[in-house]
């Protein structure tokens, strides 16, 4: 994809989806408009049952029912649907290859200097493949994170975008991340009361460290239990400039981690979440967001014994900001499928703009940068999807990505071996022709 | 249903499998040893009693090629009477009429991989018994034997429509143990839960997880060429137990008959084609290995599972006569799993093959119509014309033919057991429910009515998901 010129991508992009491209003077800048399009704006304009939208240097230019405008290619919109691009929360793409092997995998460590500041976004592939096939599947940016796994903290989240080069870094160290409940409680003496008793060391570290830096760079200081470069990372928490975001479960843990939240206050948001729903009102009142997988409602451990369906739709009802994880161990490399899920969301109740919106620009909104990205409106990223139908439904698929008013490439590994194979027995399957 | 004799219900079960699997008549010698045929953990399973229902107006799929718009089924004592535009509707007091304006109605879906029971909810480590890791054949164990009837997945399946599924052991070994095939029933014990007259299965696999759960213990197989000769050794043997019984049994030999093997029975009973292969095999190349085994032992596959690059080799599946039991999309979990493509299903449709949709998840098993969308969608999206009615036969008519209870259920047709689901819309959108599961005619999940939503004994007292409370969230 790379070795082609925006302006023959640009037609090779019309001409698959039958359009005219109307090619304009070279030295201007390539001006897209989609037209005739339902189009889900995520903002005050709402949903345009039949609109356009023009974008040009990547950003959009305008929005509305009736643009009376040119544009070099022009694509017909009529009966399909334009989102934002998926904005895929928590996932290692980019990080992994094979969920199996970990010799393909950077998303977690054991190094003990680094919890709270493991930080992964300089590690991450955009050649990976999962990178291609989610883009090519409506995901245009995506949170990554560390996993959580046998130490307290986990690391920092990072913001990517899925476009096609290194290090494609949207937002760095925007969340830590950290777990309460059986399995961290499994790696930390095997209570969750000795989980607490260690978050609470390590934040109160954090204030030592706030108020004695020097000292404690210099080795005048006691000796700290937590790396320097983990306590410094846990400083943009304490104050209150990113999120605390903790993978629990159960009722009885969500409160005490609201109140571990009020006591040293930092803001504090959950993940996974699957018994939230019932203190959807309390979350409301801390102002603490959720991430949930709305396909997930497995009785699947004695701390998740309440998870059910209508978690996303309850608690999106009391007012608590929702966004969406994927699906279970597909999170990564099936992050696409999130949209699905929205959909399980709506069929349990939970509203339609809501829904789309908690995998858009609700955390847009909620990591910082919804004055850019999450909404279809005239100053924002073209970072856009043209659907053949309803984005959330399973038997709609994805026509044209944009990423930065770029139209990417809708091919990945997964196409190529469908066009090798749909016929069996030509010379491209019998002699591995391309 | 009635509940029959146990001798009836064997003499069912073998006529049932001579006819579907292979006919095995012999001439006998007038000597020949009686061997009476062991009972043990046969099906009790009893049909719930309900009275007559009639389903009008509806749309139909009946998986035997149909789709019938304004449509009425009507079933009576377990049995489906009528399917179609004009059935009179019976003069019966006892007659429940349903309008399904709007609404569509399948045959029951049916799970051919799934692990409910055997690693149920919670996933305690004392709950997890789907894999006996002990060696790499364990043909002696039977899932049925770790079968918990209470685990909670059950009933969120029924509220996903399936009224029938295949257990299996888990993966781990070459040959993992039998399967068994279910009712979707609550049941104080998982003989009350056992298809009548479904024949056993048996769990293979391929690749990646033997090699791996062996290799680490530093003991074969360790490679999957030594996965070959693991498979190939215990067919070796088991042609020679059979062959030990068959001698004794045409009065050949000492006269005395020859020690029971438990697990040689096993690996005999596909020899004798009263077992079917469930093989987990996702490579094409190791799919093309097995086959060459079973004509090695001459045995048939019925169906390869989670057969990710079936779409390579789509041909010669449907040659050598082998379902392909699949996910829409999953993929890239392990380097066996890196080659998917979304239009999997659709290419072995394609090739004329027996296509499956599978979930081996116990959320994947509440939407088996969805994937099937899926996968409906990625094969039109290529330029095939897959219907409704032609996709509705990847969860229900091809995984009963898959299981050999295809002439009992899996499709809407006369006589057959009424095993029904009542959609609240087309069941191939995300956001379609179904509505009312029944199972042999009985009413057992009912979305509005708490009467019929089963909770099991491990859910009871746990939390009070309120009907309405439930319904208010959803306005």
């Amino acid at each position: 994809m790379s070795l082609l010129s925006t302006k023959s991508l640009a037609k090779s992009v019309a001409a698959a989806l039958g359009v005219a491209s109307l090619i304009a003077g070279i030295c201007s800048a390539e001006t897209t408009l989609i037209k005739d399009a339902k189009i889900h704006t995520l903002s005050s304009q709402g949903v345009l049952q039949s609109g356009d939208v023009l974008f040009e240097d990547g950003v959009i230019k305008a929005v509305g029912e009736d643009l009376s405008v040119e544009a070099d290619t022009v694509i017909d919109g009529a009966g399909k649907v334009v989102t934002p691009g998926i904005f895929a929360q928590i996932t290692q793409i980019g990080l992994v290859e094979l969920g199996s092997q970990e010799q393909t995998a950077d998303a977690r460590t054991e190094h003990e200097e680094q919890g709270a500041s493991f930080s992964v976004d300089k590690v991450y592939n955009h050649n990976s493949t999962l990178v291609a096939v989610n883009r090519s599947n409506g995901v245009t940016r995506t949170l990554v994170a560390p996993q959580v796994g046998s130490t307290v903290f986990a690391g920092q989240g990072a913001i990517m975008s899925l476009k096609d080069q290194y290090h494609p870094l949207i937002a760095k160290d925007v969340a830590i991340f950290t777990a309460f409940g059986e399995w961290s409680a499994e790696g930390m003496g095997g209570s969750r009361a000795s989980v607490l008793f260690e978050l609470n060391k390590a934040f109160d570290e954090a204030r030592l460290y706030q108020k004695n830096r020097t000292a404690i760079e210099q080795g005048d200081f006691r000796e700290l239990t937590y790396s320097i470069a983990d306590l410094e990372a846990l400083q943009a928490v304490i104050n209150r400039e990113i999120p605390l975001l903790v993978n629990t479960q159960r009722e009885s843990d969500i409160l005490t981690m609201l109140d571990f939240a009020k006591e040293q206050n930092i803001r504090i948001g959950f993940v996974g979440a699957a018994e939230a729903w019932k203190v959807a009102d309390q979350l409301a009142e801390a102002d603490a967001s959720v991430f949930v997988d709305p396909m997930d409602n497995l009785p699947d451990s004695f701390e998740s014994l309440g998870k059910r369906y209508e978690n996303a739709a309850i608690l999106s009802e009391a007012g608590v900001k929702v966004m969406f994880l994927g699906q279970g161990f597909l999170a990564t490399h099936n992050a696409y499928t999130v949209r699905h899920s929205a959909g399980n969301a709506v069929a349990y109740g939970m509203d339609y703009d809501k829904a789309l919106a908690a995998m858009m620009s609700t955390p847009a909104g909620y990591f910082g940068g919804d004055e850019t990205y999450g909404q279809i409106a005239e100053g924002y990223k073209a970072e856009l999807v043209l659907w053949n139908g309803d984005p959330l439904e399973v038997t709609t698929l994805p026509e044209q990505v944009w990423i930065d008013g770029e139209a990417v490439s809708m091919e990945n590994r997964s196409t190529k071996l469908r066009d090798r194979y749909k016929d069996l027995d030509t010379d491209k399957n019998t002699g591995y022709r391309k | 249903m009635i509940k029959v004799p146990a001798k009836t219900r064997l003499t069912l079960a073998a006529l049932i499998s001579a006819a579907f699997l292979s006919a095995c008549d012999k001439p006998q010698k007038e000597d020949k040893k009686d061997v009476e045929p062991n009972t043990a953990f046969e099906s009790t399973y009893k049909a719930h009693s309900y009275h007559p229902v009639l389903i009008e107006n509806a749309t139909i799929l009946t998986a035997a090629g149909d789709k019938i718009d304004k449509g009425s089924v009507l079933f009576k004592d377990g049995k489906i009477v009528a399917v179609g535009t004009d059935v009179e509707t019976p003069t019966d007091d006892n007659l429940e009429v349903i309008d399904a304006n709007g609404k569509w109605v399948t045959p029951g879906l049916i799970d051919v991989h799934s692990h409910l029971g055997v690693y149920p909810a919670p996933g305690v480590d004392s709950a997890a018994d789907g894999n006996e890791m002990t060696a790499p054949v364990t043909a002696e164990v039977w899932a049925e034997h770790s079968v918990w009837p209470h685990d909670p997945q059950f009933e969120l399946a029924l509220a996903g429509g399936v009224t029938s599924m295949q257990i299996l052991p888990g993966s781990a070994n070459l040959i993992g143990g039998r399967t068994v095939t279910l009712k979707n029933v609550p049941a104080r014990s998982v003989m009350e839960m056992k298809f009548p007259g479904a024949p056993h299965g048996l769990k293979m696999a391929c690749g990646e997880n033997p090699k791996r759960v062996y290799g680490s213990k530093g003991r074969s197989p360790m490679t999957r060429m030594a996965n070959i000769a693991g498979f190939r050794d215990a067919w070796i043997k088991a042609a020679d137990y059979k062959k030990q019984w068959e001698d004794y049994e045409n009065g050949e030999g000492n006269g005395k008959p020859p020690k029971r093997d438990l697990q040689m029975e096993t690996l005999a009973g596909v020899l004798k084609g009263e077992i079917l292969i469930h093989n987990h095999c996702y490579r094409a190349d190791e799919m093309a290995l097995m086959l060459e085994i079973a004509d090695e032992f001459d045995f048939l596959i019925s169906t390869f599972h989670h057969a990710v690059e079936s779409y390579k080799i789509a041909d010669k599946l449907a040659e050598n006569n082998v379902c392909s039991a699949l996910w829409s999309d999953w993929w890239g979990f392990k380097q066996e799993a890196f080659d998917m493509v979304p239009e999997n299903v659709a290419l072995v449709e394609k090739a004329g093959a027996c296509a499956i949709v599978h979930s081996d998840s116990p959320t994947g098993i509440q939407h088996l119509n969805k994937d099937a969308a899926k996968s409906m969608a990625s094969g039109n999206a290529m330029g095939m014309e897959i219907t409704p009615e032609k996709a509705i036969e990847w969860i229900t008519i091809n995984p009963a033919k898959s299981m050999g209870i295809g002439e009992q259920t899996g499709s809407l047709e006369v006589g057959k057991m009424a095993d029904v689901v009542l959609w609240d819309g087309n069941p191939f959108s995300v956001y379609s429910k179904a509505e009312k599961v029944f199972i042999d005619g009985a009413l057992m999940y009912d979305r509005h009515d708490e009467k019929y939503q089963p909770v099991s004994d491990f859910q009871l007292g746990q939390y009070d998901f309120d009907v309405e409370a439930q319904e208010e969230a959803a306005l």
